[in-house]
This record gives structure tokens, sequence and C-alpha cells, in this order.
């Protein structure tokens, strides 16, 4: 009776050190490893057809593209460096849907906001416009699928390219994963190569279908290897019994009968084609992308007024307009230096010129100038659209026209103009005349393009037509002459730095300067007069300027070596700060320091700085956890365990055997082995 | 991996500690009382080890060898020495022979060795994502410990439990015990000087130096 209590106090123990060993396991301790720091692909859902990458968490090992042919794949991630990208391989995977365990795409260091060496120079070159071209190409095929496993961007450097290296050679010399066992016995097999134990075929299956699987459950895997492990090796009851209790039928089945090994075998062809030698496993720790509530889209919008006259009743408005937000594959490297960032620097330093004009009376325009930085520009212009909602009547029809920004940074001698109206029509043909005069003058072209809105369409390709949709005349300032579709040219993983040209935003921000001071003087004010008298005032001798000066169509305000030149440190210093920060809206938030400071840089040169937030129109849904950390682990392969497990077995046998034999003597050796029959036979 | 590496590392580290124990006539004579007791010792000469290392030793900014503290270490390093005469000739063992006494208390004072400087590390380590040779080194290195541990308890039994000495052996013991128990220091020299000799092999093509290898 009191032998049966203790094994039942005993078997009653049992679960409790089993929570005890999980406990501690739970702890995780931050391995040692490569730490790299990963970009996700966007997710997002449109009116709820997801697209992009589904998942965010990562655990499985690592393969080059140069995996042997007709290998399983679904718990492997692809390593694929940018550089020897071959698109059609990864459009096939994708448009088959073919399981992965996911994607890390490594990208030329070129493309990083943090890469400095290449900063200035502009990249026209042919290879790097195949580059850029390529990556435009995949960042479009990413965006527009939905892709069931987790999609990484990362850039090289010498970590990568180790490991990058280390698996290429693993995967050439590594003979071709047998499919001997097929179906589920392979992929069993497969989930124990990736440490899972030897878990019973039942049970092998079930995990299958997930595929995401955090650590928790690899560890329990373990654990039953752990235990199994004793089981097969030294016949411990305990051990039987503890795994019988604590799994299903399934379990217990699978190790009672011994089949446990038999799944063991089919783990052992598997397993090891795949992890011969060491490999590598990839880790991203991140709790599942929840959806982002309310994005929420922020414009910021500025006014220098004009100086009435007594007779005026409302002077007219000309509007300035830049959308200042991104969107792109990877939401933490969409900073858009080109697009939209160079309309954002022109627009400010638009503003902080004619700050100054504005400051002395005399130089006063009768012109009220609106300076207005939208948001949500890739998303059809719905900052825009919200921003002219909120104008009120009056204000709205004193717009004389609205002059759009939008990529302006890396052009060579010609410029845009996208209209809506018909050219015939007297404004755009005012506009367009003033822009090709002062482009002329300047010494490249501007062109015009006209496109008409389709009411029905929902898709706003320019910013411009979100005006003209509420009867404003606007146009558009581009150095792209075709239009985009959705998600195009809106700023995302190939706009870096180093392909925007600050000579290029100078070149447009003196373009529309001129062309806006031009329109004053047709207002045949004395204007230019003034401006001299300004600049002379401050002591700027500028003989260039006075010989302009009599020839008031050829008037240069705005002259290089003048007070009112366009100042290219502010430009680059702005560019700079711009294509740091990404800018994709729903990742801002409302007191972002990028709004609060494009907010301070209006305020320091315009009054009345209004700061407007609303609400992204409900056909979007993003998710978050666009960055994460991830851990590379050098890793030996299960079948590596097991074979140490042998020598360390037969290591112990070999010591024990030795021992006995020095100490006692063979006899004694022979006996040990003897005694169980014999005591067998005592207590009979 | 994980679990079961550490499981592994485990075995390699305590493993031959529990065969020593079974497979000699230790087990028989129920010696594991002994065994306990030198561990306890241990413990208290790990500790008072520890006080006189961090009260004379001054810790070296740089990495340059300096005999005097060397020699210093060698000298706290036969702390371990008096421990050992403690737990051999003053602790009351149950009657044993002598020579079980000095395997049992070689045993307690490796297991407790390992135990102090191994467990922790491969708790933390082993299970981590991360393959390292390091805790299968480490294992071997507690192999190694164990034996070190015997013979120098064998060498302290000879001098201090033996009465009827052979004369000439007397200094060839005493030289022995003397290396035995200066092991700890030699073995972190000829680490340094090996490190020193791979950070010259590998500075001189230009390689930048990975670091922490192993040596």
């Amino acid at each position: 009776m009191a032998h049966q209590r203790k094994r039942q106090v005993m078997e009653s123990m049992f679960p409790v050190i089993e929570l005890v060993v999980i406990l501690l396991a739970c702890v995780e301790f931050c391995g040692a490893g490569t730490v790299v720091d990963v970009y996700r692909l966007i997710q997002y859902d449109i009116s709820g057809v997801p697209f992009g990458s589904r998942f965010a968490a990562l655990n499985h090992h690592a393969a080059s593209t140069h995996f042997p042919p007709g290998s399983d794949l679904s718990r492997t991630v692809l390593i694929i460096p940018f550089r020897d990208l071959n698109i059609s391989f990864v459009k096939e995977y994708i448009s088959q849907r073919q399981p992965l365990g996911g994607l890390l795409f490594l990208l030329p260091r070129i493309f990083s906001f943090e890469n400095k060496d290449d900063i200035g120079s502009n990249h026209q070159d042919h290879a790097s416009e195949q580059i850029k071209n390529l990556l435009a190409e995949l960042e479009q095929l990413l965006l527009h699928s939905n892709i069931p496993y987790p999609v990484y961007f990362a850039f090289e450097d010498s970590d990568t390219e180790a490991v990058l290296a280390d698996i290429k050679r693993n995967d050439a010399t590594g003979q071709p994963a047998t499919a001997t066992t097929g179906g589920s016995g392979w992929v069993s097999g497969r989930e124990l190569g990736s440490g899972f134990g030897m878990g019973s075929r039942v049970e092998g299956r079930g995990l299958v279908s997930r595929s995401d699987f955090g650590t928790r459950t690899g560890f329990e895997t373990d654990v039953r290897v752990f235990f199994q492990g004793r089981v097969s090796r030294r016949g411990v009851r305990v051990g039987v019994r503890f795994s019988g209790r604590r799994r299903d039928l399934g379990w217990v089945s699978g190790c009672g009968s011994g089949s446990g090994f038999g799944v063991g075998d089919g783990f052992w062809d598997g397993g090891w084609g795949q992890d011969s030698g060491q490999g590598y496993k990839l880790v991203v720790s991140v709790p599942e992308p929840k959806k982002v509530a309310s994005p929420t889209i922020t414009n910021i919008q500025g006014w220098l007024p004009g100086l009435k006259t007594d007779g005026d009743n409302q002077l007219p408005t000309i509007a300035i307009v830049a959308s200042y937000d991104t969107f792109g594959a990877a939401p933490a490297l969409s900073v858009g230096s080109d697009s939209n960032g160079s309309g954002v620097v022109a627009l400010l330093e638009i503003a902080r010129l004619f700050s100054f004009l504005y400051s002395n009376p005399k130089t006063r325009g009768r012109y009220n100038l609106l300076f207005g930085l939208t948001s949500g520009g890739p998303y059809n212009y719905n900052g825009t659209h919200k921003w002219l909602r909120s104008f009120d009547q009056r204000l709205r029809e004193s717009i004389d026209f609205a002059i759009c920004l939008n990529s302006v940074g890396s052009w060579d001698n010609e410029l845009w103009i996208h209209v809506s109206k018909p050219p015939e029509n007297a404004y755009i043909k005012q506009i367009f005349e003033g822009f090709s005069n002062v482009a002329e003058e300047l010494g490249f072209k501007v062109g015009l393009k006209h496109k008409k809105i389709n009411i029905s369409n929902p898709r706003v390709a320019w910013e411009h037509e979100q005006f003209s949709r509420m009867r404003v005349t606007a146009a558009t300032l581009s150095e792209l002459s075709v239009t985009s579709e959705l998600f195009e040219r809106t700023g995302g993983l190939v706009d870096s730095r180093g392909f925007t040209n600050e000579t290029a935003v100078i070149r447009s921000v003196k373009l529309i300067a001129e062309s806006l001071a031009a329109c004053y003087s047709r207002l045949g004010s004395n204007f230019g007069d003034d401006v001299l008298e300004v600049a002379d005032g401050w002591s700027f001798e500028n003989v260039h300027l006075k010989h302009i000066y009599g020839q008031e169509k050829n008037m240069e305000i705005f002259a290089d070596d003048s007070s009112l030149a366009v100042n290219p440190f502010y430009i680059r210093s702005w560019l700079e700060f711009l294509s740091r920060k990404p800018r994709v809206a729903p990742f801002i938030s409302k007191n972002d320091p990028l709004v609060l400071a494009l907010k301070k840089e209006l305020e320091d040169h315009t009054h009345e700085v209004n700061i407007q937030h609303e609400v992204l129109d409900g056909m979007f849904t993003f998710y978050d956890s666009s960055r994460a950390r991830l851990n590379i682990y050098q890793v030996a392969s299960v079948t590596f365990d097991l074979l140490l497990l042998l020598v360390l077995g037969s290591y112990l046998i070999v010591l024990f055997s030795f021992l006995v034999i020095t100490t006692r003597g063979l006899d004694d050796l022979i006996s040990i082995f003897r005694r169980p029959p014999s005591r067998k036979v005592k207590t009979a | 991996m994980t679990v079961f590496h550490f499981f592994n590392c485990a075995i390699l580290t305590f493993g031959p500690h529990a065969v020593y124990y079974s497979a000699t006539p230790l087990s028989e004579y129920d010696t594991l009382g002994t065994s306990i007791k030198a561990a306890i010792v241990y413990l208290g000469t790990a500790l008072v080890k520890l006080v006189c290392l961090a009260t004379f030793l001054k810790v070296s900014e740089t990495d340059s060898f300096d005999p005097y503290q060397e020699l210093l270490k060698a000298l706290i390093g036969f702390v371990d020495v008096a421990g050992l005469y403690f737990a051999l000739t003053q602790l009351t063992h149950r009657n044993i022979s002598q020579n079980h006494k000095f395997q049992a208390v070689g045993l307690g004072w490796a297991f407790a060795d390992s135990v102090l400087h191994r467990l922790a590390p491969l708790w933390v380590g082993a299970r981590g994502l991360e393959f390292t040779w390091d805790y299968i080194l480490q294992g071997l290195e507690a192999n190694a410990n164990l034996v070190l541990s015997i013979s120098l308890a064998a060498l302290g039994s000879l001098m201090w439990l033996r009465k009827n000495k052979p004369k000439t052996l007397i200094p060839i013991i005493y030289i022995c015990a003397g290396i035995v128990s200066t092991m700890p220091s030699i073995t972190s020299l000829q680490d340094r000087v090996a490190t020193a000799v791979s950070f010259l092999s590998e500075a001189r093509p230009g390689v930048a130096l990975t670091g922490g290898g192993w040596v």
C-alpha cells in the first residue's frame, strides 16, 4: 500500500517537473550569433483584399538560390542577393504560390539611407540605371501580390556576405534531399531537421499546416526528443510514463509500439540531406502584425498674405503644394528622396525665398501664397482631397491656380507640366507660357501634358487632379512624363538619396520662383524696382541685376549671387534629412518629429501655419511591425547531436568498462551483466 | 539542437563523474558521504580563493604579462592544496581505506568544480540556437579536470597519509604535487602564449582579427 502511494505521489510530481522545465526553458536567453536589421515587406489590404507579406515571425533554416532542384522549401528561408536576382524566378515562385518558409532580399548598399559614399554624385550610368529598373520591377511585383510568408529586406554587409557564402557552399556540396520517404514522412523529417523532435507522424502532420511556429512549440518537441532519447537509449521507465501521460494517444502509440523509430528513419533520410553539416537558422521573433488603428494623415499649411491695396476686396491666391509621404515595399526604407522629398524641399525653399520678399511691404506681392504639405499622396492624394474639402468656399474660389510639385529631383533638361484642363484654357496657357519662358532663360525645356479626368475612376494619378475635381485650376510640375500606376513612383526602395540630384532641385526651385515672380510683374506693379531697391538696401552691389532690370521681361530676381539666390546648402540639408526619414503615412504619428520639423520650418517662413489631422479613407488597412532584428544562428543539425550522443554514450561505456576492469577485474564486469537474471532467480 | 544539445553537453561534463563513482569500488563501499564532504570543502575553498584573488590581485587593464601578479596567482592556487589537505586529513571519514578515501575526495572535488564552473554557462549557452564547439570543449575540460583532481588527491594522500614512504620517491612526489597544483597557472600561461602566437600569425598577413576564436 505504502509503496503504491509513494508511486502515486511520484507520478503526480511529473507534471510539476515538466512545468518547471518548460518554464525554465521559456526564459529566453539572448544567444550569440549575428544580428541584422531587417525591414519587412509591407502588409496591407485594399478593401479587404490582402496584399504584401502576411506574416512577420520567422524561424527557419536558410538556403540560397542554388538549392538542389526539386527540394521542398516550405520550411526554408531563401536568401536572394539582389545582385544576382533572377526576377522571373521570383515571379514564378510568387505567382504559383509555391510554399516557402520566407524570403530575404539583400539589397546593395547604395540603396541604404545610411550610405554616405555616393551622396552628391548622380547615378545615371547605365549599370545603376539597370539595377534601379530591376528593383522597381521587383518592388511592384511584391507590392501587388499576396505572399503567405514573411518577406524581409536587408542590406549587404560583411556579416550577411559571409553567411551567404557559407550557405552557398553548403547548398553546392550538399547532396539533393532524398524524397524517398515522400509526402508527410518527408515533411515530418523536415520538421525534425529544424529542431522538432522525433514526434509521432500524427503530430508532425498537424504542425505542417501551420506555417508560423513559435519557439515554444519548438521547445516542447525538443523535450520530446530529450525524453525519447532517454527512452530509447536507456530504457528508463520514467521517460515512457512521462510522455505517455502528457501526450495524446497518437504519441503514446508511436512511442510504445516503437514506430517512433520508424519516423526517426524517415527523419534520418530527409534531415540528413537537408542538414548535413552545419546550417544557419534565421530567427525573427516578433509578434503577429497588428492592424494600424485608424491611420492618420497630417496636412501642414502655411500662409503668406499679400499686400492689400485700398481697391482690392480679396486678393487672389496661388497655392504651392507638395505631398510629403511615401509608400514602398518596405515602409521602413521608403524615404522617397525624389518622390516626393525633392518636391517638399523645393516647396520649403520657395517659401523661404518668398518670405524674404514678403517681409518688406515694398516687395510684397498682391497675391496671397498658400503652401501646402499634404499627406496621403500614394493613396490617390487622399490628404489633398481632405485638405481641399476643409477650405471654405471663399478661399477655394480665391485660388487663382495651384502648382503641385512632384518628383523634381532627378531630371536633366526637360520638365513636364501636367494639366487636366485642355491646353487652350486661358489660365493653363498663361501658366505654361510663364514656365516655358523662364525655362528658356534657364536653358531647359518645359513640356505640357494633358490628361482628362475620369470622374468615375477612383484612381487619382496626379495631385492637381484633386484640385481640378474641386474646380480649381491646377498643374503638376514633374520630371515624369507618363502617368504612374497606383503605388508606382511613390518613393519606394529605389528612391534613395544617391539617385537624387540637388542641382536638379535647385533648377526646379528657380524655375518656379521666377515664374511666380513673373506673375507679379504681369500684374503691373513696380515690383522689379522694389526688389532691386531692397537688394540694394541689403547692400548687394549687383551689376548683373541692375542690367537685367532694364528689360522687365527678363528680370532675374533670384539670381545666383544675389541675396535672393537659391541656397544650395539649405536644399542639401533638407534633402539629406528627408532621405533619412521613412515617411509612410500610416506609420507617422500625429506628433512625429518629421511633422513637427516641417511645421517648424513653415512657421519660420510663413504666417498662420495650420496642421490638419485626418483619417485615411477606409479603403486601406495597414499592418505594423515594419522593421525587426534578424538573428542568424549557426546551428548544427539534430543529426549531429544524435551522432554526438552516440559517441558520448560509447565513450561513457568504454570508460565504465575500463574503470571496472582496472579496479575490480574483468570478471566483475561480466558479472555486472549477469547479475539481473541471477537476482530474478533469487526472488523467485 | 537546443535542449538535446544541452543534454549531450551535460552528459559529457557530468557523466564521467557518475561513471567513475559507479564503476569503481567507491559505490560498493558507499563513499558518497565523503565525496559530499569534499564538495563542501571545495565550496569553502573556492570562497576563500575568491576573497584572496579579489584582495591581492590587481585588475590588469592591459593584457600584459606581469610576473609578480602571475606568481601571486599561482600562490593563491595553493589554497586549493590547503583545501585538499583539510579534506583528506582533518575531516572525519567513515572507516574507509585510504585508497578509497582519496578517490572519493578527488571525485567530490572535481564534481563540485564542474557544477560551480560549468553548469550555469552550459544551461545558459548550450540551449541557445547558436552552435559553438565551446560547450563540448568545456565538457572535455571537465574530464581532464576530473583526472587532475584525482591525481592531486592521490599525491596528497601519498604525502600526508602514508606513514612509510620510500625515501627515494619523496622528492618526486613533492615535485609532482607542485606541478599538479600549479597546473591552472600553467595552462593559463599556455593559453596566453597560444593566443599571442595566433595573434601574430593572423596579424602578419594583414587579415582583420575576428577575435574570440578558441585556441
